[in-house]
Order: C-alpha cells, then sequence, then structure tokens
C-alpha cells in the first residue's frame, strides 16, 4: 500500500510546486469567457475518487459523436457540423484505432509522435482521472503521460493566449455539483477524439463534470470551434470509481514501446502482397 | 500464481466462439487488430516463455508444441497494465513455465501472434483479459 502511494504523492507535489510558480502569472479573478455564465460563489462539488470510463456506459469510445460512438460513420455523423475542410482532413487521417485500425501507418500525432492528446482526446484513453480541488485551482491529473491542467478557479482569460497544448482553462461551480471548464488559447495539433476530428486555435471547450452519485461522474463538452465547425457541437463521457487506485501504472508513451509492440503483434500479422 | 509444468505441450484442442470484441477496447490506441480474426477465439495450450508487462500493451509469449514435435512461438498483447490491474492482473499473473490454455484473436495470415480473450489454468480458473463490469465500491487506498 506504502509503495502504490508514494509516485501519486511525489506527482501531485511536483503539480502543486509548479502550480505555485505558474500562479504568479496568473491574471487576477474576474469574470470567465464571453457568452458563458458562472457563478464564483456556488458550493464546491465534491469530484473526489479515482476515475475511470465507465465500460457500462460507452467505456473509452472512439468517436466522441454521441450518434457513432464506436466510429464507424466517420465523416456521417448526424451531430458533427463540419466545415468541408474539417471533413475532408477527417477523412485523410488514419486513426490506429476504431473500425479500421492502421497502427503500422497510423497518422494519428498521439501515436506517432507521442505528443500530448490535449483534452478532450485524452478521455478517449483507458486511463483514470484524479481531481484536486483547491481554493484556488482544480489540478485535473490524468494517468496518461503523466499529464495535468490547471483550472483557474473565478479568474479570467489571457487577453492574447499563447496557443498550447492544453489551453488556458479558468472553471467555477454550479448547483453545488458541477464543475465548469471553459478553456480556449488550444494550438491546432490534437485530434479531438481516435477518429482524427481536427480543431483549430480557435477551439473555445466547456466542459461540466458532474457527480451523479458516489460511484458516477458524468462530464458534458461543448466543442465550439468557428475554424472547423460551423455551429457548437455536444459530446459526453461518463466516468465510474476505479477498482484500485489512481496511477499504479504508468501510461507513458515511448515510441520504442511502440515500435516494440509493433515489431512483435503487427508486423508479422501484415499480409504478404501476391 | 506460479503452477508446475509436467508434460508435453499440444496444438489446438477446438475452436471456440470468441467474444465479439469490435465495440470493446481491446488495443484501443495501437490497433492491429484489423489484422487478427477478431469473431473468433483459438484455443491453444502451451507453456509461458515470457510475461513483459509493458506500455503500450502486456505481451503474452508462448510456446505451442504439436503431434510432430514442432514448436510455435507465439505472442500475444492483453490490454495496457493500468487497465489489466483493474482486472486483477499484476506483472506475477503469468510466469515463465506455467502451462495454460490461452485463447487468441490469432493473425488472419496464420503468423503466430493475436490477442488474448482469457487465459485458462490448468486448475480451471480463468484470467480474462477482455472488458470487466463496472466497480461497485470505491477502490481501497
Amino acid at each position: 500500500m506504502r509503495n502504490r502511494l508514494v509516485p501519486s504523492v511525489y506527482a501531485l507535489m511536483a503539480v502543486m510546486t509548479f502550480c505555485a510558480s505558474l500562479r504568479a502569472q496568473t491574471p487576477a479573478p474576474s469574470q470567465g469567457a464571453a457568452g458563458v455564465s458562472q457563478t464564483a460563489s456556488s458550493k464546491v462539488a465534491d469530484l473526489s475518487g479515482d476515475w475511470a470510463p465507465d465500460p457500462s456506459r460507452g467505456g473509452i469510445g472512439q468517436s466522441l459523436s454521441l450518434s457513432d460512438n464506436g466510429g464507424r460513420k466517420r465523416g456521417q455523423e448526424e451531430d458533427i457540423p463540419y466545415q468541408p475542410w474539417a471533413l475532408a482532413k477527417t477523412l485523410s487521417e488514419k486513426p490506429s484505432t476504431g473500425p479500421e485500425p492502421n497502427f503500422g501507418e497510423t497518422t494519428d500525432p498521439q501515436v506517432l509522435y507521442c505528443e500530448p492528446p490535449g483534452v478532450p482526446h485524452i478521455y478517449l484513453w483507458p486511463i483514470k482521472t484524479k481531481f484536486v480541488q483547491t481554493s484556488e485551482a482544480v489540478y485535473i491529473l490524468h494517468e496518461l503521460g503523466p499529464y495535468f491542467r490547471i483550472v483557474w478557479l473565478n479568474s479570467k482569460h489571457p487577453e492574447d493566449p499563447d496557443p498550447q497544448w492544453w489551453g488556458h482553462s479558468i472553471g467555477w461551480y454550479e448547483n453545488g455539483d458541477t464543475l465548469v471548464v471553459d478553456t480556449i488559447g488550444f494550438n491546432d495539433k490534437t485530434w479531438l477524439d481516435q477518429m482524427g476530428h481536427p480543431h483549430t486555435d480557435k477551439l473555445h471547450l466547456i466542459e461540466r463534470y458532474k457527480r451523479l452519485d458516489s460511484a458516477s461522474m458524468q462530464l458534458d463538452m461543448t466543442i465550439d470551434d468557428p475554424g472547423a465547425y460551423t455551429k457548437p457541437w455536444n459530446a459526453r463521457r461518463n466516468f465510474t470509481l476505479s477498482r484500485t487506485g489512481f496511477l499504479r501504472y504508468q501510461q507513458i508513451c515511448s515510441v520504442r514501446e511502440n515500435q516494440q509492440f509493433f515489431d512483435n503483434l503487427g508486423k508479422p500479422a501484415v499480409p504478404v502482397p501476391k | 500464481m506460479k503452477r508446475n509444468v509436467t508434460s508435453n505441450l499440444f496444438i489446438v484442442i477446438s475452436m471456440a466462439v470468441g467474444l465479439l470484441v469490435v465495440s470493446g477496447p481491446v488495443f484501443a490506441h495501437h490497433g492491429v487488430a484489423n489484422l487478427y480474426d477478431m469473431s473468433k477465439a483459438v484455443a491453444l495450450k502451451g507453456t509461458i516463455t515470457k510475461f513483459v508487462w509493458t506500455n503500450p500493451h502486456n505481451q503474452i509469449f508462448f510456446d505451442v508444441t504439436d503431434e510432430k514435435g514442432t514448436v510455435a512461438h507465439w505472442v500475444v498483447a492483453t490490454e495496457p497494465p493500468q487497465v489489466m490491474v483493474e482486472r486483477g492482473w499484476t506483472k506475477r499473473s503469468l510466469n515463465p513455465g506455467d502451462r495454460v490454455t490461452v485463447y487468441v484473436f490469432a493473425a488472419k495470415n496464420g503468423a503466430p501472434v493475436g490477442n488474448v480473450q482469457k487465459i485458462v489454468l490448468p486448475d480451471g480458473q480463468e484470467m480474462n483479459a477482455g472488458a470487466a463490469p463496472p466497480a461497485a465500491t470505491p477502490a481501497s487506498r
């Protein structure tokens, strides 16, 4: 038990130390992003626990599309309002998974280069998530990477944020059971999900983490990217409490380990051209 | 979970209709499943030679010997370690020398590689590599 906790403690200490240094660079508390209402004084939602994708409610899935969790209708989802270039871009990608996986030739930047998946893509990985809630920020920790995000509470975005992998996040609580996270300032290097749906640096992501009961949590998202889609669209992920706890094993992306895996399990199975 | 090895090995006992895992998370991000026949699992009796507990997916190496004494060196994969931990597996769940029956979604081209569905130990105990039911209680800390 003690050994299991040590990595988590070290990771958390590192996060908190790093966050303290970042805090000095963060704007003073004010209002959230334009068009998003917030209630700064709402009761703090209890998001404690080690959260894993809920296999009884969609699991990790492949696509953010509410009508196509498995990714079988890529490019033809009724609920994804593509701009023409975004549709063409999606169809040009080679996912590493889903109905037609192509690990050997994938264009998924996370798998190909071991780049950060970003959000919401990270929620389509079989990894757990943990929330560290303080009065000034919520730290969202992920087993993959392990990466973490900082959600500044009752703060505001910079006027001209630098495009970055995880963007700039502010948040607030609503109704005593929901954490709302408002993020802008993304770069355009990540996929939104496993199916290659693109986004631009105009992406404005709203996440609503709501604890449904003692063992389940729901994440509702609004994807608003006028650079890639004609109107905002919605997605959902569901979580359940983990059996084993957070960060029992570090899901670190290694190009070498990926290559060894494909050499052992993929290459021998590739059909020989006739 | 170490078990004894006492006799020769032999190949395929049966073809078992396996779980259709196309909707499951197996090989969730490093997909080679299109190269495997995911519609049925093949039962192979063999001996573990190596169990690699690693990202992106654990790898199980085992030997299968047919009636003529020819040995086939198989390697099959499970989900990543952090997923298998959730299903009760550890890095010591399999050890060299263990005699097991491995249910495999095997390569379509006949290569001795694939994706493991489950492993059955000599005493009948099953180690399921597929999706687990949702957690009923919080993890103990």
